[in-house]
């Protein structure tokens, strides 16, 4: 019974959330996780080849994805949750450049869907 | 005997999921021993290795490591110890101190797959960040970690080639012709 109360009150938090981008989605402890990935990628690239740039800012997607799956809202729940299947796949494609881009191409369609969601402007235009 | 040794070689790979059952004591020490007997330039065994299974450091190396998509139960670093170079007036350029790290890799990877365990070698991390958590002594530069475990169930292929290559394809014989 608590669990589908539990269930009810998150059902009824994503839609709330869906209007407001306000909310809160990451701790304090996940961003600086998040920051460490950042600062530290930033590092090991001065030294690294080129294509490796796109795996660290994906694999900063896709860490930050699972951190705020658990507490987004509707409009974004599906554009995380398929960054978190499919950017590690993404990784081992690295060295067929067309599949790479092909995937990034995709993922980018899937950023604009979201923050259409997210905005007054529809998504399919009238 | 020697079929079982190239099998290990030709069968071996890098493993970036791996599960949480634990490592053997016995495992790691046998994976160290066998890094024992890697070649060394001029025998100076300039590397030392450094095991870490405590979970919350393990935690804060993946955390400044973005090259390690492993949670592996162990970590080993190779380290070069610069006391050991200067000591033997090794040039800190000599590419021997960068060989030995490679020959140790190879053989722990090749003993723990002979161990039917999994692993991995990891480059992509902060160097500082990593000195600093490990709070490693001075003259010890952290230069490999080779994550230990055991392949996880649902684990993915591995990295796909650049391009198909077989041994010919790397190996030129004999002298080049000028022509
Ligand atoms: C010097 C060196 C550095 C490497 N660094 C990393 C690393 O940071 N992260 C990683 O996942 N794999 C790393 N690897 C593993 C290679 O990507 C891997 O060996 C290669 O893709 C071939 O795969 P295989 O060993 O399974 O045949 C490294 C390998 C070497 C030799």
């Amino acid at each position: 019974m608590a669990v589908k109360q539990a269930a009810v009150a998150s059902e009824c938090a994503r839609k709330e959330a869906s209007t407001m981008s306000e909310n809160w989605v990451l701790k304090e402890g996940e961003a600086v996780e998040l920051l460490a990935l950042l600062i530290t990628s930033a590092r090991i690239q001065m030294e690294e080849p080129a294509h490796y740039g796109p795996l660290r800012l994906l694999t900063a997607a896709e860490r930050l994805s699972s951190m705020i799956a658990e507490r987004s809202s509707e409009a974004s729940l599906e554009f995380l949750t398929e960054n978190i299947e499919r950017i590690p796949e993404m990784h081992m494609v690295m060295s067929d450049v067309d599949a790479y881009s092909a995937a990034l191409d995709e993922r980018c369609r899937a950023v604009a869907a979201c923050l259409l969601r997210h905005s007054s402007i529809s998504e399919e235009p009238e | 005997m020697s079929e079982a040794v190239l099998e290990n070689i030709r069968t071996r790979r890098v493993v970036r999921q791996m599960s949480d059952e634990p490592v053997k004591r016995a495992q790691i020490e046998a994976i160290l021993e066998a890094a024992r007997w890697a070649p060394s330039g001029g025998n100076l065994r300039p590397n030392r290795y450094i095991v870490i299974e405590d979970a919350e450091t393990r935690r804060l190396i993946r955390l400044v490591s973005p090259g390690m998509f492993q949670k592996a139960p162990v970590l080993i670093l190779i380290c070069t110890n610069w006391e050991v170079a200067a000591e033997h007036h090794l040039p800190p350029t000599d590419r021997a101190l960068l060989i030995d790290i490679g020959t140790a890799a190879q053989t722990m990877m090749l003993a723990a797959h002979a161990l039917g365990l999994a692993s991995g070698p990891v480059t992509s991390y902060s160097k500082e960040a990593v000195k600093m958590i490990l709070n490693l002594p001075e003259a010890y530069s952290p230069e490999m970690f080779i994550c230990i475990g055991h392949k996880a169930e649902a684990a993915q292929p591995g990295m796909r080639a650049w391009k198909k290559i077989s041994w010919r394809d790397l190996t030129h014989w004999e002298r080049f012709n000028s022509d």
